[in-house]
């Protein structure tokens, strides 16, 4: 069992930090940034050519270099888009769920209205107004999403507020922050983490749908979730284009939940069984 | 439970809208990526109207599949008093699919409905303005009066707003019940509208022209390309209209399928902003154009399928001049002209097109990665359709250069070059050439048909020399077809003719 | 409980409203649907395009625009569609029962498989069934909604042929889409399931039953799933928009006639009047199934019914 925590911990480090380095160190590995094209060698199967190890795009680009530095856009994408989330959701949870009443009413109903609102919905039509931008994109997403991390961590505190070791805490003269801060904070943490890993990958995903939908980035620039989008066409014909890139994905996103897991137990001791 | 069991009839009702029809004997199912909505001839410009439109309507004339006009509702015509009024000898013994009479007061009817306060809430009417009267002079004979010569006017006739509606059913149903429920005097009639899913129209057996030879036509809608190859391959369709270059593989490979591809009347060029920026300058335009290699694109990415241009019109067009050649490939003159105006090496460049675009999403990006290679810093952004069309270009927003599809069914330059170059026009946000100017007005009022196709290439050229454009390619009309489908041929304008078609 | 509720549903109702201003004010922003609607034209001018705008009521100020759009939604007439003048209304019917029909057969398969599978990765935590479970969701976790469905139409569809590739026409017809979105929506669920169930079976009563001599069967569902039952109840009421708008890129790989294939086609043509009611329909679906959430709350968990 303890093995077992310890090869999954080690898995998740070796994906997540080889990735990671992978995407630091693509500037170095590839300078041309994966945009290099040669029309006369178009979809290039895979393990034919070594300068195409992984084969080639439509447009004549390399696919191994793509992947890599693909990664950049991603993970930009799927960190600062969660980050954001995370911090104002779960601020306002802490205080919606703890104060109650008229602050937990304004947050809640204004995060009803975000609820309400279909988010692909909002992204086209802001699309539309705003244009598509990778900073759009990023803004779009945390906006949308910080409901999430804000109800998840009020439906905690809700259950938390009135348990002893709160109650205790108030009773002793602690102060509101340092009960949020000490007490609520770290109750919350499992959940909170959970969401993050999961919507990091989510959202590396979701800037490969509004590809499919036409609202993407600069198709130039590789993202995996681009190659993706852009790749789904040839899936009968080139299916290298998509589904290394879909492997990138799948690597980091494995890679993450298993750091995720490791971490919510390594923080909670209570789930030591 | 009652919530279940609604639910379930809900799915129940939906599953006899087309129950795998395509199989069946005599049908033959196409797919196309929009629901026109309204099959009213007045509502729309929509290229997924007249290919459903042609098969419910007539005109006074009909464009064949070799693009030539011939007798359609008028058995012939004549020009009176120099090209001002239009005879037309109607059509004897025709109904519409009602069984309503066909003569010269449903010609009337139809005009005076395009041209008065209906016409006027929708877009056809503008394309129709010179028409000034339509006289009735016996019930088999009509003049169309014109307020000034317009000399592509007979082919308008041939389709869109000029088609001809049906007096009687029109003023009792309206204009919204026609919308979803229109009669005609074409082939096939309309028997089924399901609202973004599907038309059924049936074989009109009296049709003018001789019974069709199928018995049903199933129009269904299905807005993502990929998933209209999956049914083409399925073979649940039968034809996929307006296949993107890069489905064409998957159905060459399947040996039930073939592509059918066809010159369209598609020309895509990248215009330039010549009003601001580097682009400013025509020497960095034309250094721009020689660096971008236009027949490798066409060779590589489209896979052959088109041709090239060297102005902003096909071989079909009238005003094409086939010894008009575009600025050859020469990245090294490219490059020396780009230093000898002055342009650093990596200045940015942006290629705006339509995000929805997936052929031209790659064709982009060949374009900068092309523009890079001559020192250029070359970047390309996808813009969401509508704001693309109705804000960044009228408004003059885009960068360096900008996606520009444009091909009137008509096939007459005129209906491209006044649009682009004269100055104040909607899609013309950057250029003012009081010279274009007078060439394009002059034009219009030419009726002598050699004089003005001279006039019209005198026009491309002198775009050419001012290098307003980077001309890339008329692009072929793609479909992918069954091999039960036979005796079809594929529309270049996409205004199926589906009177002798048959399936196995 | 009564006031709970009437509060609630006045709550609910004032969201509807703030949607309904937020929609109506962004899609005008959006862009002219009078340019959209004469596309292709020949010469359009600017009296032609006047004449469209006052032909769709555009020529009106806002307030007054926004407030026939509200008294048309009250009163159940919706208007025309600016594309082709059909009646909203018949749109919707069309559309809203195939997207519920979606959403509902989805979020049912997602449940069905979840709580079992959840609560399995649980109990035997750490060993062979807990880690496969665990891969397993992080596998349908790892792909784009529209390239599952693609992948699915790939196999189903195309190469072995028992499903219809697209389409509401057959029965059969809803198994990919719905599998598509349950997929996804397992593997969040699955999650949420395992790591509730291990915080409720640390605690005190349980462990307690569980001494008792209690089945370990009663344990689990009786006791175990009712506590957890709470955050997967929010969870879903939270999944629900998330499903509405994965629902937008499952219909339209699926060419589902549905209320997200209708707007996506709104938005794209500017057609204010169907997407206003769309996405207020939509929302007012959503604001529902929250409330729905809220009330389940109050009865899983007294404590929050009484402040």
């Amino acid at each position: 069992m303890r093995r077992f925590k310890k090869l999954e911990f080690i898995a998740g480090i070796l994906l997540t930090g080889t990735m990671v380095l992978l995407v630091m160190f693509s500037g170095l590995l590839f300078p041309d940034g994966g945009e290099a094209m040669d029309l006369s060698a178009r979809l290039a199967r895979p393990g034919v050519d070594w300068a195409h190890i992984l084969g080639t795009d439509p447009i004549g680009r390399d696919v191994l270099a793509r992947v890599i530095v693909g990664g950049r856009i991603s993970l930009l994408v799927g960190v600062f888009s969660v980050t954001g989330a995370m911090v104002v959701g779960t601020i306002m949870g802490l205080v919606a769920g703890y104060y109650g009443k008229f602050w937990d009413t304004i947050l809640m109903r204004w995060a009803d209205v975000q609820l309400a609102l279909p988010f692909i919905l909002v992204a086209m039509t802001f699309t539309a107004i705003l244009g598509a931008d990778l900073w759009n994109l990023i803004v779009f997403m945390a906006i949308s999403q910080w409901v999430q991390y804000a109800r998840v961590v009020r439906g905690s505190v809700l259950t938390l507020r009135d348990r002893e070791f709160v109650q205790s805490a108030r009773s002793f003269g602690v102060r509101d922050w340092n009960i949020l801060l000490h007490h609520l904070l770290p109750n919350v943490f499992g959940p909170v983490l959970i969401l993050v890993t999961l919507n990091v990958a989510n959202n590396i995903l979701l800037e490969s749908s509004l590809t499919f939908l036409g609202l993407g980035i600069d198709p130039i620039i590789p993202s995996w979730g681009g190659m993706l989008a852009d790749g789904r066409s040839y899936m009968q014909t080139a299916w290298w284009i998509s589904v290394f890139p879909g492997l990138a994905i799948m690597a980091t996103v494995l890679g993450l939940n298993l750091l995720g897991d490791w971490l919510r137990d390594f923080l909670d001791p209570t789930a030591k069984v | 439970m009652k919530f279940r069991n609604r639910l379930l009839a809900a799915c129940a009702a939906t599953a006899f809208i087309w129950p795998m029809a395509a199989r069946a004997a005599g049908t033959l199912t196409l797919a196309q990526v929009q629901d026109p909505a309204s099959y009213d001839p007045i509502d729309t410009f929509l290229l997924a109207w007249g290919q459903i439109g042609t098969s419910i309507f007539d005109g006074l004339v009909q464009r064949g599949a070799d693009m030539q006009l011939k007798p359609a509702l008028a058995t012939s015509w004549e020009m009176l008093d120099n090209n001002m009024r239009i005879r037309f000898k109607l059509r004897d013994g025709v109904t519409f699919q009602n069984g309503e009479k066909f003569d010269a007061d449903a010609v009337k009817f139809t005009f005076d409905r395009l041209l008065g306060p209906d016409g006027a809430k929708g877009p056809q009417q503008s394309n129709y303005t010179a028409i000034s009267a339509v006289n009735v002079i016996d019930p088999l004979m009509v003049d169309i009066v014109l307020k000034r010569p317009d000399p592509v006017m007979l082919t308008k006739l041939a389709g869109y707003g000029a088609v001809i509606v049906p007096p009687k059913y029109l003023s009792r149903v309206g204009h919204a019940e026609f919308a979803i429920h229109p009669i005609g005097t074409g082939s096939f009639k309309v028997v089924d509208y399901q609202p973004k899913v599907s038309i059924t129209l049936d074989a009109y057996p009296a049709y003018w022209g001789g019974a069709p030879k199928l018995d049903h036509v199933i129009f269904r809608f299905i807005a993502e390309p990929d998933t209209e190859v999956a049914e083409l391959q399925a073979g649940r369709i039968d034809i996929a209209i307006n296949v993107p270059i890069s489905l064409t593989g998957t159905i060459a490979k399947d040996p039930k399928l073939f592509v059918a591809s066809v010159p369209g009347p598609t020309v895509t060029v990248l215009r330039f902003n010549t009003a601001n920026g580097v682009t400013k300058d025509e020497r960095v335009r034309k250094a721009m154009i020689m660096g971008v290699d236009r027949t490798a694109i066409i060779k590589s990415i489209l896979q052959g399928n088109g041709t090239e241009v060297a102005s902003f019109q096909g071989s079909l067009s009238f005003g094409y001049d086939p010894a008009q050649k575009p600025l050859p490939f020469d990245p090294a003159k490219a490059r020396a002209l780009l230093k000898e105006a002055g342009i650093a090496a990596g200045t940015p460049v942006q290629i705006d097109f339509r995000g929805n675009d997936a052929t031209f999403r790659e064709v982009a990006q060949a374009t900068a990665g092309y523009l890079s290679a001559i020192g250029l810093k070359a970047g390309v952004k996808p813009y969401e359709q509508n704001l693309f069309t109705n804000d960044i270009i009228p408004n003059g927003k885009t960068a360096e250069m900008f996606q520009f599809g444009w091909g009137g069914w008509t096939f007459d330059y005129d209906n491209t070059a006044y649009l682009m170059y004269h100055s104040g026009e909607h899609w013309n946000p950057y250029d003012k050439d009081p010279a274009l100017d007078k060439m394009l007005e002059d034009q219009r009022s030419i009726t002598d048909r050699d004089t003005r196709e001279k006039a019209l290439q005198a026009i491309a050229h002198y775009v050419a020399d001012h290098t307003l454009e980077l001309p890339l390619y008329n692009i072929n009309t793609i479909y992918g077809v069954n091999k039960r489908v036979k005796n079809l041929t594929p529309p270049a304008d996409n205004r199926f003719l589906l009177n002798d078609v048959t399936v196995e | 409980m009564l006031g709970f509720l009437i509060r609630r549903v006045l709550q609910a109702a004032f969201v509807v409203l703030v949607v309904t201003l937020l929609v109506a004010w962004a899609v005008r922003l959006s862009g002219d649907p009078a340019v959209m609607l004469t596309q292709g034209a020949g010469s359009v001018t600017a009296k032609d395009l006047a004449n469209i705008r006052t032909g769709l009521g555009l020529d009106r100020p806002f307030s007054a625009q926004y407030l026939g759009f509200l008294g048309g939604m009250l009163t159940g007439d919706m208007g025309r569609s600016f594309i082709g003048g059909t009646s909203v209304g018949l749109l919707i019917r069309h559309a809203l029962p195939l997207t519920i029909l979606l959403a509902v057969v989805s979020l049912a398969l997602s449940i069905a498989a979840s709580i079992p599978l959840g609560i399995h990765a649980a109990v035997k935590r750490g060993g062979t069934a807990d880690q496969v479970i665990r891969i397993l969701s992080l596998v349908g976790l790892s792909f784009p909604n529209f390239w599952l469905g693609l992948m699915l139409v790939l196999i189903f569809g195309i190469n072995l042929g028992w499903l219809p590739p697209s389409g509401a026409g057959e029965v059969s017809g809803i198994v990919m889409p719905a599998a598509t979105l349950a997929i996804i929506l397992t593997a969040t669920n699955v999650r949420l399931v395992r790591s509730t169930m291990l915080d409720t079976l640390s605690q005190q009563y349980i462990m307690v039953a569980r001494s008792k001599g209690l089945k370990q069967r009663v344990v689990l569902y009786r006791h175990a799933l009712r506590n957890c039952a709470i955050p997967l109840v929010t969870y879903i009421g939270l999944q629900f928009g998330g499903l509405i708008g994965g629902v937008v890129v499952v219909e339209r790989v699926f060419n589902w006639p549905g209320m997200g294939s209708l707007a996506f086609d709104a938005v794209s043509s500017r057609d204010y009047p169907v997407l206003q009611a769309v996405v207020t329909v939509l929302a007012a679906l959503i604001v529902t199934v929250n409330l729905a959430v809220d009330v389940a709350y109050g009865l899983l968990d007294p404590r929050i019914r009484s402040e």
